[in-house]
């Protein structure tokens, strides 16, 4: 089970890194294309815009821990355990509730959506923005699976992480 | 302010205050909105998908990051550092003034302050603290104060991040922050002088003159990537999001071919570690991109603005404000946070009042990057206790006085708007 755990992860972390990749040099042929052909690829944009959002989500609903997020953590980090555990469950908690409760209603316009197609490349706006649906489930499942963790063993001690924040 | 407004802030403020991640904090209490108002909930994954898909600017901010790792990882940071050595090493306090002239350089690159911290910053508090010439405390100080230029000094993603929310041009915005930049080195490097004459801190072994060229041309492909990125974006070649990949290649070139430094499994570790901080910082721009949308349709902005009209507020003192109001919040949230949430909250203000968003937006984010080593949450200050193991105590007390003369710059900064606005106006900018 771990190790299968383990496996997934990677394999999670390689698929985020060759979207970036592909990204990053579809951005320079996009460049490219400017100065070596008449008129610049129309689907290069799009498909950077699309792998962008599909890095967002994909890499925050399968890479990305909790720890990993941008967090204001002085007072957490303040008060004292038993407080730090029922903070970290009302946390969890709000989560699982209320983004598992917009999962239906989202989803239902993200299908609506299969009648709308990318600008250039044709492609169901349904499937460009499904990854959205992917991480609010798998967002779901993540925070209850922390919380039974924390109702059952309380806080994992090794959780100071870094602060997140790299854009700064 | 409409009940389920208040009911979304309070659920922002409760949720973010105990630690639940900002994003998910955001997109929550947005939910809360949503339902309370009767609409459908659907709205929050609608905006945040089609703000960040069609939000073309974006894309430079996964670049950025790229760029900035792949310098980190090459040796382009130790050559740009023996340079800098060479050049400025042998003034009284040598090696501050090195690590100053270093982030002004690295920041022409990388447009991140915790790149420059955990990268290059690293190597100089190592080279000061051997021997114990240098506090180790006063090392990490002067190196958390001088990564702070790094977004002020193009490239920059909070820049990129504030150009986002105002509609100003990043051009612009680039071109502004050069000289504040340059200003924020010249007072640090002040201080700098200062403090070490008055502590008698002994002069370094100088470099001896005529090894100067030799140093000059190994750092010199790096020391030109400034140039090409401004080149590329002012010379109209690139657009700033095209300029950001061309970063990314030509530091990808530098370290796997002209230095040798690049492997291919060290390239892929960068892939994964870029890909996970663009998704972190992606959710949360997505989330203030809803907040944003919930702040507008509550006319909160107009609302502020017309308020600050009505009691005739001066532009000066509005903007004296603001900055005592951001170095508060910088003390304790994140620069991206601040920028993307909070800022948008008083544009219509400053155009109400007749103030040059271009120079707002520098002073901000001037501001955002000083509550980067203002404890308690100062993030460089983590940053480099985590990679230097320097207690945070020793470098909080030697970091106040670099704190107090970025304030003096920010202050004059401020005042004079014409020290921001020449550049962007020698390339024709009309404000």
């Amino acid at each position: 089970m771990k190790r299968l755990q383990t496996w997934l992860r990677k394999g999670a972390e390689g698929v985020t890194a060759a979207m970036l990749a592909v990204m990053f040099f579809t951005f320079i042929l996009q460049i490219a294309s400017r100065y070596l052909f008449s008129e610049p690829f129309g689907w290069t944009l799009e498909l950077c815009l699309t792998l962008w959002i599909w890095v967002v989500f994909f890499g925050c609903a399968f890479v990305v821990r909790h720890d990993d997020h941008v967090t204001f953590d002085v007072i957490y980090y303040g008060v004292r355990p038993k407080t730090r555990r029922i903070f970290a469950l009302i946390s969890a908690a709000s989560i699982v509730v209320a983004l598992g409760w917009s999962i239906y209603p989202t989803w239902d316009w993200i299908d609506f959506l299969k009648i709308k197609k990318s600008a250039t490349l044709r492609i169901p706006m349904r499937d460009v923005y499904s990854i959205y649906a992917a991480f609010l489930v798998a967002t779901v499942i993540g925070y209850s699976a922390r919380l039974i963790m924390l109702v059952r063993k309380g806080l994992p001690e090794d959780n100071e992480g870094d602060h997140g924040g790299v854009s700064s | 302010m409409t009940m389920q407004f208040a009911l979304c802030l309070l659920a922002l403020l409760f949720l973010a205050g105990i630690g639940t991640p900002i994003a998910f904090s955001i997109i929550i209490s947005a939910i809360v909105y949503l339902a309370v108002a009767g609409q459908d909930i659907a709205l929050a994954g609608e905006q945040i998908m089609a703000g960040l898909y069609e939000s073309f600017i974006l894309l430079a901010v996964p670049l950025f990051i790229v760029a900035a790792n792949i310098m980190n990882a090459g040796t382009i940071s130790d050559r740009l550092l023996n340079f800098c050595i060479a050049c400025v090493g042998r003034f009284r306090g040598g090696m501050g003034h090195v690590n100053v002239v270093c982030s002004l350089i690295f920041s022409g690159m990388s447009g991140s302050a915790v790149a420059d911290a955990a990268g290059i910053g690293k190597l100089i508090i190592e080279m000061m603290t051997k021997g114990g010439r240098y506090p180790a405390g006063y090392a990490a100080a002067i190196t958390a104060a001088s990564a702070t230029i790094g977004p002020i000094i193009p490239p920059s993603i909070p820049m990129v991040l504030y150009a986002l929310v105002s509609n100003q041009s990043i051009g612009y915005m680039f071109l502004g922050g050069i000289v504040p930049g340059l200003l924020m080195g010249v007072v640090l490097m002040t201080m700098n002088a200062i403090i070490c004459t008055r502590r008698g801190i002994e002069l370094e072994e100088p470099v001896p003159i005529k090894l100067i060229p030799g140093l000059t041309v190994k750092a010199f492909p790096a020391l030109l990537m400034p140039a090409i990125l401004l080149y590329g974006i002012y010379g109209g070649v690139t657009t700033p999001t095209e300029a950001a990949a061309v970063a990314a290649l030509y530091s990808l070139f530098l370290a796997a071919f002209f230095y040798r430094a690049l492997k291919l499994k060290t390239l892929y570790e960068i892939l994964v570690s870029s890909a996970k901080s663009s998704a972190t910082v992606g959710l949360v721009i997505g989330g203030a991109l809803i907040l944003n949308y919930i702040v507008a349709s509550e006319n909160i902005p107009n609302q502020l603005a017309a308020a600050l009209v009505g009691i005739d507020m001066d532009p000066v003192v509005f903007l004296l404000c603001i900055n005592l109001v951001l170095l508060f919040l910088g003390a304790l949230l994140d620069a991206s946070t601040i920028i993307l949430v909070i800022l948008p909250l008083f544009i219509p203000a400053c155009r109400e009042l007749g103030i040059d968003l271009v120079h707002f937006g520098v002073i901000a984010v001037v501001n955002c990057m000083i509550g980067l080593i203002t404890p308690p949450y100062g993030i460089l200050l983590f940053v480099i206790n985590a990679v230097t193991n320097i207690p945070l105590g020793e470098i909080i007390r030697e970091t106040w006085v670099f704190i107090a003369v970025l304030i003096g710059a920010l202050i004059f900064l401020t005042l004079v708007p014409d020290v921001v606005l020449w550049l962007p106006r020698m390339f024709g900018y009309l404000g």
